[in-house]
């Protein structure tokens, strides 16, 4: 499911992979501690957050999240 | 609803390389330069992904302008703007220089030279980006040139009275916050249009710049070519699962194993060759690479991946856009400016030669357009702008979020990318197909995007993608009705070849009262091909179908050779 796992544990907050993301995917948490993945289905994979994550805290896999073809909604 | 308000001399839209090389150059003519990206700057559009760089050198070995230029008119089959072909060729150099010199980083021998790999078309060469080393230091650029970043802002129309541009509004893609920019000039540095694909990390990539323009009544080109590229069967969603076959032992080309256990030679230039394929009945294609070599960081798992089609969907290469009205990439409204894949340069003509096109072009049309943008900047007023434009701008840009019922933005870009996605619209189309596609998306623009609706900034942001989304496939659309031929990477079963002298020509379109039309604009003739030269030798690329006399090779698409079916085959054989 694109991207998977932002780890809590390893997570420290800095925000890099917030202002990473290109689609808005990821935002800091209600608390403002840990960044959280908000929006995952506008992943595209482009792993700029991992690259950027100084905690290698993200895990990004190729699977999408891809709604199912429906017929208005 | 909170409202921010910025003035300054050149407002930059999108802040990848064409942007950033804008920005500077704006600056260093002393204009005050704001760059606006609905991104982080660095990690928003195509710029951090870029792995070659074409670059001319005169007095290197082998860099022979004139015939790089028969390479590059070759490869596009003569619909290459040759003037702004050698403008990007000549000035390349500098673009790399000015990157060496701000400390991007180049792959190197072990002796600590730049190596340089000859390009897939003919003999062009090109060096190679270090990964991750392009977008941040451009980045470092904009703030030391005292340059004003604004980002998570996503402009939705510009702002135009009297035939001018004065600015543009926007919105926050985190926040409800509308945003009103007041400017002298305006550079859109928005990058290509395309469909959020799966496969490449285009997501961001919807020709926002390019559908602001044609909504101001600018002229837009190449809609008609396509940029091709496949995908990985096993993971679709990502092209960098797509593995290769790598036999041992003798080298092969690079090139595609049918279902019927062949192996076609690939050419190095975009073709519509696995589309052919496919739609001949011969997928599931299998990549064969050279072999033995390193296995790709991607290679996930036993054997080598089928491909799919479907990556990079939209995405009509370097050059299609806003008809460039000068030299400084400037535009038929005056104080609006274009610069990278935004601007419609026609640098590489038909098809996508390969070998790095896009970094130089963008450096190229990016410094020419901020020394135009400073230069038109410092003998412009600041003009005031009507309040009345100003509320009914930012008052459509948040109809999305205002309205309580309608179509989410994720299920209109779902029907789109379905509708036109299909290899038989705009890579192997034919006249009734695209007019049927047409109206569909007719009844996109007119019934669901009006009724588009968001629930929050970020949803506010896909709206409007959505919007300019549904506006590129009904140009992309007219564009290849219009071209009643085929070339490059532009293919119409109806009309299966190239049609010389009559469609040496460029296609514009622009809002002519309310419509959409499609217009020619003549190539000059000393840029055509030898018409007394034989169809084959102007052409070398074949498609499936051609009555091809003086051919030897093997067209495209075409059944196997010695099957005595060959020209009656591949896609104009059967429908």
């Amino acid at each position: 499911m694109a991207i998977e796992i932002i780890d809590a544990e390893l997570c420290s907050g800095c925000g890099a992979c917030v202002e990473a993301c290109p689609m808005d995917v990821i935002r800091m948490g209600d608390g403002g501690d840990v960044a959280v993945i908000r929006y995952e289905a506008d992943c595209m994979m482009c792993e700029l957050c991992v690259i950027d994550c100084p905690e290698d805290a993200i895990t990004v896999t190729p699977f999408a999240v891809s709604p199912p073809v429906r017929s208005w909604g | 609803m909170k409202e921010v308000s910025t003035v300054t001399d050149v407002l930059v839209v999108g802040g990848g390389m064409a942007g950033s090389f804008a920005a500077i150059r704006a600056r260093q003519q002393g204009a005050d330069v704001v760059v606006v990206d609905k991104g982080h700057v660095s990690r928003s559009g195509s710029t951090p992904y870029p792995k070659n760089m074409m670059v001319f050198d005169p007095g290197a070995r082998g860099h022979d302008l004139e015939r790089w230029m028969g390479e590059v008119a070759l490869t596009g089959e003569y619909l290459n703007d040759r003037a702004w072909t050698e403008v990007v060729l000549r000035e390349s150099r500098q673009v790399f220089d000015q990157l060496v010199s701000w400390g991007v980083g180049f792959r190197k021998d072990a002796d600590g030279r730049i190596l340089r790999n000859w390009g897939v078309s003919g003999g062009i060469e090109s060096v190679q980006l270090e990964a991750d080393s392009l977008a941040p230091t451009l980045r470092g650029q904009l703030l030391r040139h005292g340059i004003s970043i604004v980002e998570r802002v996503m402009l939705t129309e510009l702002i135009v009275a009297d035939n001018r541009v004065l600015g543009a509004v926007g919105v926050s893609t985190i926040n409800e916050v509308v945003h009103v920019f007041t400017a002298k000039a305006v550079v859109l540095c928005t990058g290509a249009s395309s469909f959020k694909p799966y496969g490449f990390p285009l997501g961001s990539v919807t020709g926002d710049g390019v559908a602001m323009a044609y909504r101001a009544g600018v002229e837009i080109t190449g809609k008609e070519f396509y940029d091709t590229h496949a995908t990985s069967a096993r993971h679709p969603a990502d092209v960098r699962y797509l593995s290769m076959e790598r036999p041992s032992g003798q080298m092969p080309p690079l090139g595609l194993r049918t279902a019927e256990g062949e192996t076609i030679e690939l050419p190095g230039p975009t073709t519509l060759l696995p589309e052919f394929e496919a739609h001949a009945g011969r997928a599931p294609l299998t990549p064969v690479g050279p072999g033995p070599g390193a296995p790709s960081p991607c290679d996930a798992g036993p054997g080598p991946d089928a491909m799919v089609g479907g990556a990079g969907l939209g995405y009509g290469g370097v050059g299609e856009g806003i008809w460039p009205a000068d030299g400084h990439c400037g535009s038929s409204l005056p104080g609006l400016f274009s610069a990278g894949e935004a601007c419609g340069t026609r640098v590489v003509g038909a098809r996508y030669p390969g070998g790095g096109w896009g970094v130089p072009s963008a450096g190229v049309t990016g410094d020419r357009a901020g020394r135009g943008a400073a230069a038109w900047a410092v003998g412009a007023e600041t003009e005031p702008i009507d309040g009345g434009i100003v509320a009914a701008l930012t008052a459509s840009a948040l109809a999305p979020l205002r309205r309580n019922g309608g179509f989410g933005p994720d299920w209109v870009t779902q029907m789109l990318r379905n509708t036109v996605a299909p290899y038989y619209v705009l890579g192997i189309g034919k006249g009734d197909r695209l007019e049927a596609v047409l109206t569909l998306v007719g009844f996109m623009r007119d019934h669901l995007v009006p009724r588009l609706m968001a629930r929050d900034a970020h949803e506010l942001r896909k709206a409007h993608e959505t919007r300019n989304m549904v506006l590129n496939a009904e140009m992309k659309l007219r564009a290849a009705l219009f071209r009643t031929e085929s070339r490059g990477t532009h293919y119409r079963e109806d009309f299966p070849a190239r049609s010389d002298p009559d469609w040496l020509a460029w296609v514009v379109l622009a809002d002519r009262d309310g419509h959409m039309t499609p217009a020619r604009r003549e190539i000059p003739r000393d840029w055509w091909p030898d018409l007394a030269l034989p169809y084959g030798s102007r052409y070398p690329l074949a498609f499936p179908g051609e009555d091809r006399p003086d051919e030897t090779r093997q067209p495209l698409g075409a059944p196997a050779q010695g099957d005595d079916d060959g020209r009656q085959g591949g896609v104009a054989g059967g429908d």
